[in-house]
């Protein structure tokens, strides 16, 4: 015991006190979020995930340079932080080292961490030229994330100073393990310090690292830095599939008072630990349609602004006073930031920490829209439409058949046997561009000898714009009728060329009683394609860029396929556009846009269309309908109708195969 | 023989077509027809309701009822109506009637049959009929529960009467007990546009991208003056600014569904054609025969507007100025 032991313990407990009380109270904010989250499934997979994903670095690392610059500062702090326990230890308890592990495994230990605290400072200038000259937008500039580069540096430097002043000071056997701090050594005996003073200078830089280490920990809880922790646990409770399905609300339930989320505490639990996780990098707010088109919707700020809502409304949670939690559309969130929203998940899939923006958003459209009637007024006519006649458009369902005409194509009721159901969608069916395309598959089906029928009249929407608006009972009764349709047949196998419908139809109808294999009709084909069933021979001498549906890719994970397609093309030339694949760009009509006015910003159409015109292809490939409308308005608007076209897969392979 | 209060509406100083429609339908009956005129400095306009059936105007003056407010008006005609002890309550299922009519129902305690297009008076009793899944099937609407019934019919659904001159109304002023207003109107902005709205007007010309320019759009207002019409736009020519969106015909602008309908340079995308498709006659004009407008046209024109629409200004021309 020395009087290091006597000061260390009490500003050691009164730190670690505060910082513990501090995420206490993050912790308690958490639990008191109404909805339920459950994310405690597969705890194998979750496990196995957090280790690819924390000390892998995965997720970090799909950006190469500030990934590496990452991974190095997380590994090199796990490392430094045995040191910094052993100097907490020690400190309390001179004879309490670590040296018990052994000679060598110790002079390897120290060997490690002397390298380890130079990557930190490479890393932390690494960072702070990025942060303060090269400036990416989405990072912007925070005093928060000053701070904590100045800490880590500090923390650093000191740990140098401390290890050059000891090397000089009493020159311990494990010396040679320390080349860096052996360097810096070199550089203080120029100072010609006795050996006293030396020693003493050791001490003073340990008290100053072990200082801003207690001073960091009570900093954490307050910053972004507290992702340390938050993200590893963001990482096991992340959702484990690529495809996603929005949370059904059981309207049978009596004693629900209110749908959707009106307040911060109406969403759940990983909600909060989604605010606590952000590390605000905007690698989200890079990759959003909304954002990049000036609308004012940025996904890191929607994130931070919803943590700013839940700790303004700490005291109000924490003493149970729920009626006077404030509303969580406020003056940042506003109705346009949430209408905004294409649901094309680039922000989720680009986020290194497993944040989920979208469900916030459609959590509060659902109370906008069931319990407020606040929504833009141009989906009234849809909602009206969907109720009537079981389409966003006003069209009668006996019009669903219309595009059959000369083409001798059955429905269920006149032939039940059939290898594969045909879900035609609401475009498909009614809209004359789109028609074309149906009528493509179609072809291509009785090419390849495939027995299918279509539902007709009987088809229903799928609900997909409803429920992304927001309008859950309307999606439940179109899922519920199309379901008892779809069963009432015994329908096992589902094809269609509408990413949406897909979605839908696979993912969501399970929660419903609808379970069915469901294939969108890129990867039909390319399987058709490959087994020798159709055989594109007529060259298509064009170059091709192919735009990615949200709710193919990142909804769904379906790349490769639309690709193989294309390829099957003779001499089709594919182009990629720098925005491909999972960094694709919606189109602008997911999420229920496609039925709204985009009234701010420039049109997300128009940008996408920029972007594929830039490749200089002279066909835009698609494999959704929403997206060939947006961008065939798109070339009608750059005035390239009449040079370059947008067609759909299936209309391309149909043409080339005789 | 019922008691029926109908409410007038006035716009600059001239009283609706919609409202004489309305005494007429109740005073044709038989009925005991009370007008109930809410306003500022409209002492005169009462004077017109006599020669068309009305027994009685109830002129409710106020400063606070110059300028239209939902609030006011419903106030004023609860606190005139609760002691009247009406049978029926009827007004025109304008932009206007939509608005107070639904509050007043509430005041009162009762239910409101809304946009009706038919009126049947059965003693102190309405049957009504409403359309219903947009136009496709028509509900018969009678009224449970004690009354006021109440009601809103659609303009131009049962015809004005004509007037005679030798009828003459009593009119008793009555106050507004208005109490405390919680809200004020400050003023009324017109909106720039002087000609009619899409959704007004029996016949609509529309313009897309095809007019190429905003200025293009002015041969389109010079056939529409010669018809009558409003001048409507694709989103296309919308998104192009050659029209503000308040004139934007189409699944996210204004649905249509006029007499006749001139579609003029507009290919027919999906998002217009559920704008206007069921417009009884559908006269399209466009250089692409391929065009999906053509699909739904009932006439269509291959060729160029702007040979085509000056031609046929002067034939309609022709037509009405023999």
């Amino acid at each position: 015991m020395t009087w290091q032991t006597f000061l260390f313990i009490p500003i050691a407990m009164a730190a670690f006190g505060y910082s513990g009380y501090r995420f206490y109270i993050l912790f308690k904010l958490m639990l008191s979020h109404r909805a339920r989250s459950g994310r405690t499934d597969q705890l194998g997979s979750r496990f196995k995930t957090s280790i690819i994903n924390v000390l892998g670095q995965k997720a970090v690392l799909r950006k190469k340079t500030p990934g590496i610059m990452h991974t190095t500062l997380l590994w090199a702090f796990l490392l430094i932080t045995v040191g910094t326990v052993e100097q907490f230890a020690t400190t309390i308890y001179p004879p309490a080292n670590f040296e018990f592990i052994g000679r060598e495994p110790y002079w390897f230990l120290m060997l490690v961490q002397d390298i380890a605290t130079l990557g930190v400072l490479v890393a932390v200038a690494y960072f702070s030229y990025r942060r303060f000259i090269v400036r990416p937008e989405g990072l912007g500039r925070s005093l928060d994330g000053t701070l904590v580069l100045t800490f880590t540096g500090t923390l650093k430097i000191a740990l140098f100073l401390m290890n050059g002043f000891l090397l000089l000071g009493q020159h311990p056997w494990y010396a040679s393990a320390m080349p860096v701090s052996e360097l810096v050594a070199a550089g203080l005996s120029v100072l010609h310090f006795s050996p006293e003073i030396n020693a003493s200078l050791a001490t003073l830089f340990k008290w100053v690292h072990m200082l801003i280490v207690l001073v960091f920990a009570c900093y954490i809880p307050h910053s972004k830095h507290r992702h340390i922790l938050f993200s590893v646990a963001n990482t096991f409770f992340k959702s484990l599939s690529h495809s996603k399905s929005m949370t059904p609300i059981n309207f049978e339930d009596e004693s629900v008072q209110q749908y959707g989320a009106a307040k911060i505490n109406d969403l759940s639990w990983k909600d909060a630990l989604d605010y606590y996780s952000c590390t605000e990098c905007g690698r989200c707010q890079d990759m959003c349609p909304a954002y990049n088109t000036q609308k004012p919707l940025t996904p890191k700020m929607l994130i931070v602004d919803l943590r700013e809502n839940l700790y303004r409304n700490r005291n109000q949670l924490m003493n149970g006073k729920l009626e006077e939690v404030s509303p969580v559309i406020d003056e940042n969130i506003t109705d346009d930031v949430i209408w905004s929203c294409t649901s094309c998940r680039a922000c989720e899939i680009a986020c290194p920490v497993f944040v989920e923006h979208t469900n916030k958003i459609y959590d509060i459209r659902r109370n906008l829209v069931m319990m407020e009637s606040r929504f833009p007024g141009e989906v009234q006519t849809v909602f009206k439409n969907l109720e009537t006649n079981g389409s966003p458009w006003a069209f009668s369902p006996e019009d669903r058949l219309k595009w059959t005409e000369g083409l001798s194509i059955k429905t269920m009721s006149e032939d039940p046997k059939i290898d594969i159901l045909f879900w035609v969608g609401c475009a498909g069916a009614f809209d004359d561009r789109n028609r074309k395309v149906i009528r493509a598959f179609a072809s291509l089906l009785k090419k390849a000898e495939i027995r299918f029928a279509i539902l007709g009249s009987e088809e229903r929407c799928t609900g997909d714009a409803a429920r992304r608006i927001g309008n859950e009972y309307l999606f439940q009764t179109l899922a519920k009728a199309n379901i008892e349709t779809l069963n009432r047949y015994q329908v096992k196998k589902i094809v269609t060329a509408c990413p949406h419908c897909f979605n839908t139809l696979k993912n969501e109808y399970k929660d419903f009683g609808g379970n069915y294999e469901v294939i969108h009709h890129s990867e039909f084909i390319a399987q058709l394609i490959q087994e020798g069933k159709i055989k594109p021979t007529k060259a298509l001498d064009a170059s091709v860029t192919f735009h990615d549906s949200c709710y193919l890719g990142r909804w769904n994970n379906i790349y490769d396929e639309p690709r193989s397609v294309l390829e099957a093309l003779p001499s089709a030339r594919m182009v990629e556009m720098s925005q491909n694949r999972a960094e694709s760009m919606c189109c602008g009509a997911g999420g229920g846009r496609m039925w709204m006015e985009e009234k701010l910003g420039k049109r997300i159409n128009v940008t996408r269309t920029e972007q594929a015109l830039g490749t200089n292809a002279e066909i835009i490939a698609s494999s959704c309908p929403f997206c060939i409308t947006m961008i065939k308005d798109g070339l009608t608007t750059k005035e390239m109708s009449d040079k370059v076209r947008v067609m759909d897969l299936a209309e391309l392979v149909d043409q080339s195969t005789p | 023989m019922a008691k029926v209060f109908v409410i007038a509406e006035h716009r600059a100083g001239r009283l609706k077509t919609s409202t004489f429609e309305l005494v007429g339908a109740a005073a044709g009956a038989g009925n005991e027809t009370h007008v109930v005129l809410l306003g500022d400095g409209i002492g005169e306009l009462a004077k017109e309701l006599g020669p068309y059936g009305a027994k009685t105007v109830h002129l409710i003056q106020d400063p606070a009822l110059k300028l239209y407010s939902a609030e006011a008006y419903s106030k004023a005609l609860s606190a005139l109506l609760k002691p009247a002890g009406p049978d029926i309550i009827l007004a025109s299922h304008t932009p206007t009637g939509r608005d107070f009519m639904p509050r007043l129902a509430a005041r009162l305690g009762v239910g409101l049959a809304s946009d009706c297009t038919q009126i049947g008076f059965n003693g102190t009793e309405l049957k009504l009929r409403r359309p219903v899944y947009a136009g496709k099937a028509t509900a018969e609407v009678e009224f449970m529960g004690p009354g006021p019934r109440m009601a809103t019919i659609r303009p131009n659904t049962v015809g004005v009467p004509a007037p005679d001159p030798a009828k003459t109304a009593e009119i008793v002023n009555a106050a507004a007990n208005l109490g405390t207003l919680k809200s004020k109107v400050l003023e009324v902005v017109k909106s720039s546009s002087s000609r009619p709205d899409v959704t007004e007007v029996p016949i609509v010309i529309s313009g897309g991208r095809g007019l190429k320019s905003a200025e293009n759009f002015k041969k389109l207002e010079d056939l529409a003056d010669v018809l009558g019409a409003a001048v409507g736009a694709s989103r296309a020519a919308v998104d192009a600014g050659f029209r503000p969106h308040r004139d934007q015909v189409g699944q996210t602008g204004k649905i249509v569904s006029p007499t006749l309908y001139i579609a003029c340079g507009i290919s027919g995308a999906i998002q217009h054609l559920a704008g206007m498709r069921t417009s009884k006659v559908i006269v399209a004009i466009n250089t692409d025969a391929e065009a999906p407008i053509f699909q739904v046209a009932d006439y269509g024109v291959v060729g160029d507007l702007f040979q085509v629409i000056p031609n046929l200004q002067e034939e309609l021309k022709k037509i009405k100025e023999p």
